[in-house]
C-alpha cells in the first residue's frame, strides 16, 4: 500500500492542464455553436417600386378605370369598413379626394391619434394616426361593405382615374414627376426599380476604403420590450431621396432622416400592437410616390406607403410625416378586408409595396404551417393617390374576385403568397410576383390544382389590370418550403428584357420579362427521392438551372460535424437514422434531411447586379433543415394548435417548429439548420454561408468565398474573438458600387464589410453592435458618398436586436 | 513510505523515488480516457450496425484500453495512444484533408489526450511494477 502524496500544486497544475482541454470536450453540451440556425426565411425583401415613371404609362390608369371604380370601392372600403361597416355605403367606397377626407375625419380614431409623436403638423391631423384598431378589426366580411360600395362606388371611382387623368392629358395619368436615380439616391428598397442593389457611386473604392469611418448613427427608438420581446427582426432598409432617409422601423413607425447628418426630420407611429407580430416584427423597407398631379409644396405630394405587420398600408407625406388624408381612411387601408376572420399575426406585410403606374401592389405574409384553412394569398394593387382598390389577384379565381370577393365572402383560402418583395416595371407596365408555398408547407395532397400550378412561380402580372401575364414555377408540388424568397431583377440579357431570379435551392434562373420564357438553360431533375407518405403527390421531376446554381454536392456522413468527436459521432449517428435520398427528400414520419434548408440558397435579401462589369453578387446559405412530419394525434397531444386557435402567442420559435398544420393528416416538427440535440451546435461541417460572383455572360463562377468569421461564437458562448473566416448562416443582401466594392452585413458576426468585387477579398470591416441582417444602401450628398446600414439584428439568429441606422463615409477632405 | 511525484521537472522526476501506482493526474487521466472510450465505443458501435464509420468503435476500444493502462502505470498506454492517434490522423485525412474546420473535430480533442499523456510519462516512468511481498 503506498500513499500518494501529492503535493497540491503539482496535483492542481495538473488538474487544471487535464480540464482545460478535456473542457471543450464536456463542455460541448453547452458550447454554443455558432448560429447556425438561422432561421427564417421569411422576411422578405421587398423592392420597392415606385411610381417613377420615366415612360408614361398610358394605359395604365386608364385602363383601370372601368375596373379601377369598382375595385378602388371594394379595397379602400375596407378601411373605411369599421366606419362604413354600418353600410355607409357611399363614403367608405369614395376614393375620392374628398371623400377621403371626409372618412378621415370620421375615422380619427381618436385616442391613438395623439400617440403619434409626430411633430408639429402631424398634429393635426386627426387623421393622422389611423384608427389603428378599427381599421383593423373590421376584419371580414369586407364583403359586406365591398358589394355595398361597388354599387355605390361606381361614382366615386371615376374618381380615383379622374384624378389619374387629372394630372395632365398626358397619356400616362400617373407618370411620375421626377424620377429618381439611384446614385445620389437610393429611391427604391433595391436601389433602382431594376432591383440590381447597384449604384454608379465611385467615390470609395479598395484603394480608399480602409480609410471609411463612421459619419453618424441615428437610433429609431424602436426596441422590443414585454410581449414584442423575442420577437424583433427588423430587417429595415432606408430609401434616400432628396435630402432624407426615408424608412420604417420594427413595429412600423414611419421615419425621416436627415441623409447628411443622421438628424430625425420627422416620425409617425401607427401605433402596431404588439400582438400583431407574426414570425417576427419586421418592416423591410417603405416605397414612396410622387402625385403627378401635385405641385411642388402641396401635401401628399411625395408619399412615403409601407404595408404593415397588422395588415395595413400606410401612406405619409415624405416631407412631415403627416397621413396623406385622401389615401384610404386618413391615410389607411385595411388590408385585412376580404381576407376573413381577423387573427392578429397571422397576415402580415413585412415588404414594401411596389409601386407600378400609380398602383401600388403588394401582398402579405401568411404565417405558415397553420392550417390549410389560412388567409388568402392574394395580391391587391391599390390606388396611390386615393387607396381605392385597383384590382385584386386571386390565383384560385381571378375574374370573380378582381374587384373584391362578393359580399359574405372572402378571397380564397390557404393559397400560396407573396411574403416577399415584388419588383415593379413602369416601362411594360407589369409586376413580378415571387410567390411562396401554400399555408401548409409540408403535405400537398389537399391542395388544389390551380394552387400546385402557381405555388413557388414567378407570376408576372398587368400592374394595372392585375390580369396575367405569364408564370414560371421552380418547384412542382413543394413540399420543402422552398418559397420564392428573393426579389427578382430586371436586367438586359442578350439583348432582351430580362427578369434575373435566385431560388432558396440556389438556382438562378433569367426570362424574357415579357414572354415568362426562359433565357439561360433549365432542366430537369427525375429519378426523384419517393415520398413515403404521399408518393403519388411528389412530382416525377424538377427543373433545375443549367446555367448556375449554387447547390453544393449532397450530404454524406463525412460533413458531420462538432466539436469533439463525441458530438460528431452523434450527429453521424443522427445522419445513418435519418431518411436521406439526397436533394428534394420529400417529407416523412421519421426524421429526414432536407438540403438545402428552408433559408436557402437565396432568401430576402436577394442578389446584386454590376451590369457594367457584368456580375452577379449572391450572397447564400449552405445548411441543411432535420425534419418530420408528427401524425395528429401526437401534435394535439402536444397541444400544437393554429393561431386562430390559440392566439398570437408564439413567435420566437423556428419556422415550422411544432407547427400544427391543421386540416393535414401531419404537423411538422422543423430543426432548422440541423443543430445538436446534445449541443445545439450544427451537425453539418462549416461553411453555412458564403458569397459568390457570377459572370452573367457565362453563368461562371468567378469566385466563391465564405462569408463571416467565428469571432462571435465559441465553447460556453463565449465568443472566441477569432478573426477566422468560418463562413456564417447570412440573411440580408448586398450593394454593388462602380467603385469595385460590395458592402454587406448578413452573416451573424456583426461585422458590415467591404468586399473587393474583384477577388471577394474582405478589405475593410466594422464592428456593429448588433446583427446587421438588413440590406444595406449607398448614396451622395454633397459630393460625398456615403454608405448606410440598419443593424436590428434577429431574433432567431441569435444576433442582438438594435435599432441604429450608422452611416459611413470617408474622412472629409480625403 | 511516502511517495511524492513531481510533473514539473522531467529530469528530477526521473530520478525520483520509485512508486508502486501512478499519481492521481495519471489516473484521472486514465478514467477520463476510459468514460470517454466507453462513450466512443459504445456510439461506435451504434453507428457501426447502422452502415456507418467503423472509426469510433476502434478509437474507443483504444482509449478504453490507454485509460487502463493509465491506471496501472504502464507506459503502454502511451503506445497504445500513438497507434490511436496516427491511425486517428490517417483516417480524417483521408476524410477531409486540409479543411481545417472539418479538421476540428477529428483532431482537436485527440490531440490534447495526447498532450495531456505526454505530460505524464515522468510520472509513469517512475512506477515500479514490483512483485507483491
Amino acid at each position: 500500500m503506498t500513499y500518494i502524496h501529492s503535493r497540491s500544486l503539482s496535483v492542481l497544475a495538473l488538474t487544471a492542464a487535464l480540464a482545460a482541454p478535456l473542457a471543450p470536450a464536456l463542455a460541448q453540451d453547452t458550447a454554443p455553436a455558432p448560429d447556425a440556425a438561422t432561421g427564417n426565411d421569411e422576411g422578405a425583401p421587398p423592392e420597392a417600386q415606385d411610381a417613377t415613371p420615366a415612360e408614361p404609362a398610358p394605359e395604365a390608369p386608364t385602363a383601370t378605370d372601368e375596373d379601377a371604380p369598382a375595385a378602388s370601392g371594394d379595397d379602400s372600403a375596407p378601411s373605411t369598413e369599421a366606419d362604413s361597416v354600418p353600410p355607409a355605403d357611399g363614403d367608405s367606397a369614395s376614393p375620392t379626394e374628398e371623400d377621403s377626407a371626409a372618412p378621415a375625419e370620421e375615422a380619427p380614431t381618436p385616442a391613438d391619434d395623439s400617440a403619434t409623436p409626430a411633430e408639429e403638423g402631424a398634429a393635426a391631423a386627426e387623421e393622422s394616426v389611423a384608427p389603428t384598431e378599427d381599421a383593423t378589426t373590421a376584419p371580414t366580411d369586407e364583403g359586406a361593405a365591398t358589394a355595398e360600395e361597388q354599387t355605390a362606388a361606381p361614382a366615386d371611382d371615376s374618381a380615383a382615374p379622374e384624378a389619374a387623368e387629372a394630372p395632365g392629358n398626358e397619356a400616362a395619368p400617373y407618370a411620375a414627376v421626377t424620377p429618381a436615380d439611384v446614385g445620389s439616391d437610393w429611391p427604391f428598397w433595391g436601389g433602382d426599380e431594376a432591383a440590381q442593389r447597384y449604384s454608379p457611386l465611385d467615390q470609395i473604392t479598395p484603394e480608399n476604403v480602409a480609410g471609411l469611418e463612421r459619419a453618424w448613427v441615428y437610433h429609431t427608438g424602436d426596441l422590443p420590450s414585454g410581449a414584442a420581446e423575442g420577437k424583433y427582426s427588423p430587417e429595415n432598409t432606408p430609401l434616400k431621396v432628396g435630402d432624407d432617409l426615408l424608412m420604417c422601423t420594427a413595429m412600423n413607425i414611419l421615419v425621416s432622416v436627415d441623409a447628411r447628418t443622421g438628424e430625425e426630420n420627422w416620425r409617425y407611429d401607427p401605433e402596431v400592437p404588439a400582438e400583431a407580430i407574426p414570425y417576427g416584427a419586421t418592416c423591410r423597407g417603405v416605397s414612396v410616390w410622387t402625385d403627378p398631379a401635385k405641385a411642388e409644396g402641396d401635401a401628399c405630394r411625395t408619399r412615403v406607403i409601407e404595408g404593415t405587420i397588422d395588415a395595413r398600408l400606410i401612406a405619409v407625406d415624405a416631407a412631415t410625416g403627416e397621413p396623406c388624408a385622401e389615401f384610404g381612411e386618413a391615410g389607411n387601408v385595411d388590408l385585412w378586408e376580404g381576407i376573413g376572420d381577423k387573427v392578429p399575426g397571422w397576415y402580415a406585410v413585412t415588404a414594401p409595396p411596389a409601386i407600378v403606374r400609380g398602383v401600388v401592389i403588394t401582398g402579405a405574409q401568411v404565417k405558415d404551417g397553420q392550417a390549410e384553412d389560412a388567409p388568402s394569398g392574394v395580391i391587391r394593387g391599390y390606388d396611390a393617390r386615393s387607396g381605392a382598390l385597383v384590382w385584386a389577384w386571386d390565383l384560385a379565381a381571378p375574374d370573380e374576385m378582381r374587384n373584391g370577393p362578393p359580399e359574405g365572402e372572402t378571397y380564397t383560402r390557404g393559397t400560396p403568397n407573396m411574403w416577399t418583395t415584388a419588383t415593379g416595371d413602369e416601362e411594360l407596365g407589369m409586376v413580378y410576383l415571387p410567390l411562396g408555398n401554400s399555408s401548409v408547407d409540408y403535405w400537398g395532397s389537399n391542395r388544389s390544382e390551380v394552387e400546385n400550378d402557381y405555388a413557388t412561380s414567378l407570376v408576372a402580372l398587368d400592374a394595372t389590370t392585375g390580369e396575367e401575364r405569364w408564370k414560371f414555377q421552380t418547384v412542382r408540388h413543394d413540399v420543402w418550403d422552398y418559397d420564392l424568397g428573393s426579389q427578382a431583377s430586371l436586367l438586359d440579357y442578350q439583348g432582351q428584357k430580362a427578369i434575373l431570379l435566385a431560388s432558396k435551392q440556389g438556382d438562378v434562373y433569367i426570362l424574357n420579362r415579357e414572354t415568362g420564357e426562359p433565357l439561360t438553360p433549365v432542366g430537369e431533375v427525375t429519378d426523384l427521392p419517393e415520398s413515403p407518405v404521399e408518393p403519388d403527390y411528389v412530382a416525377d421531376s424538377q427543373p433545375v438551372s443549367e446555367w448556375f446554381d449554387i447547390r453544393k454536392p449532397d450530404l454524406t456522413e463525412k460533413d458531420m460535424w462538432g466539436f469533439t468527436p463525441i458530438d460528431q459521432l452523434w450527429c453521424r449517428i443522427r445522419f445513418r437514422q435519418a431518411r436521406y435520398d439526397g436533394y428534394l427528400t420529400p417529407p416523412g414520419e421519421d426524421w429526414y434531411i432536407q438540403y438545402p434548408g428552408y433559408n436557402g440558397g437565396n432568401d430576402w435579401g436577394s442578389v446584386a447586379i454590376d451590369p457594367e462589369r457584368n456580375l452577379m453578387i449572391m450572397n447564400y446559405n449552405d445548411v441543411p433543415n432535420f425534419n418530420r412530419l408528427v401524425p395528429r394525434e401526437t401534435a394535439d397531444a402536444e397541444g400544437w394548435k393554429p393561431i386562430n386557435e390559440t392566439g398570437n402567442g408564439g413567435g420566437a420559435g423556428a419556422e415550422g417548429a411544432g407547427d400544427p398544420q391543421a386540416g393535414a393528416p401531419y404537423a411538422i416538427q422543423v430543426n432548422a439548420g440541423w443543430q445538436s440535440e446534445l449541443t445545439g451546435m450544427p451537425c453539418t461541417r462549416p461553411p453555412y454561408g458564403g458569397i459568390t460572383a457570377v459572370d452573367l455572360e457565362t453563368g461562371e463562377q468567378v469566385w466563391d468565398t465564405p462569408i463571416g468569421t467565428a469571432r462571435r461564437n465559441g465553447p460556453f458562448g463565449i465568443p472566441s474573438m477569432l478573426p477566422v473566416k468560418i463562413g456564417t448562416p447570412n440573411n440580408g443582401g448586398s450593394v454593388v458600387t462602380k467603385g469595385g466594392l460590395i458592402f454587406i452585413g448578413a452573416a451573424t458576426d456583426n461585422l458590415f464589410r467591404a468586399i473587393d468585387l474583384k477577388t471577394g477579398e474582405t478589405l475593410w470591416s466594422d464592428v456593429l453592435d448588433q446583427g446587421g441582417q438588413a440590406n444595406p444602401i449607398t448614396y451622395e450628398v454633397d459630393g460625398e458618398q456615403y454608405v448606410v446600414i440598419g443593424p436590428g439584428g434577429h431574433h432567431f439568429m441569435h444576433t442582438p436586436v438594435g435599432d441604429a441606422l450608422v452611416a459611413y463615409k470617408l474622412p472629409s477632405g480625403s | 513510505m511516502t511517495a511524492t511525484y513531481d510533473t514539473s521537472r522531467a529530469g528530477a522526476s526521473a530520478r525520483a523515488e520509485p512508486l508502486t501506482h501512478p499519481g492521481w493526474g495519471v489516473r484521472l487521466l486514465g478514467w477520463i480516457c476510459v468514460l470517454f472510450g466507453l462513450v466512443i465505443a459504445i456510439g461506435g458501435v451504434w453507428l457501426i450496425a447502422l452502415g456507418g464509420s467503423w472509426y469510433y468503435g476502434l478509437a474507443g476500444l483504444g482509449l478504453i484500453g490507454t485509460g487502463i493502462l493509465l491506471n496501472h502505470g504502464r507506459m503502454a498506454a502511451l503506445w497504445l495512444y500513438l497507434v490511436v492517434w496516427i491511425g486517428t490522423l490517417v483516417w480524417a485525412w483521408w476524410e477531409v484533408g486540409a479543411d481545417w474546420w472539418a479538421q476540428v473535430p477529428r483532431m482537436v480533442a485527440p490531440t490534447v489526450i495526447l498532450v495531456l499523456l505526454l505530460l505524464c510519462i515522468p510520472n509513469i516512468r517512475r512506477v515500479v511494477r514490483r512483485p507483491a511481498y
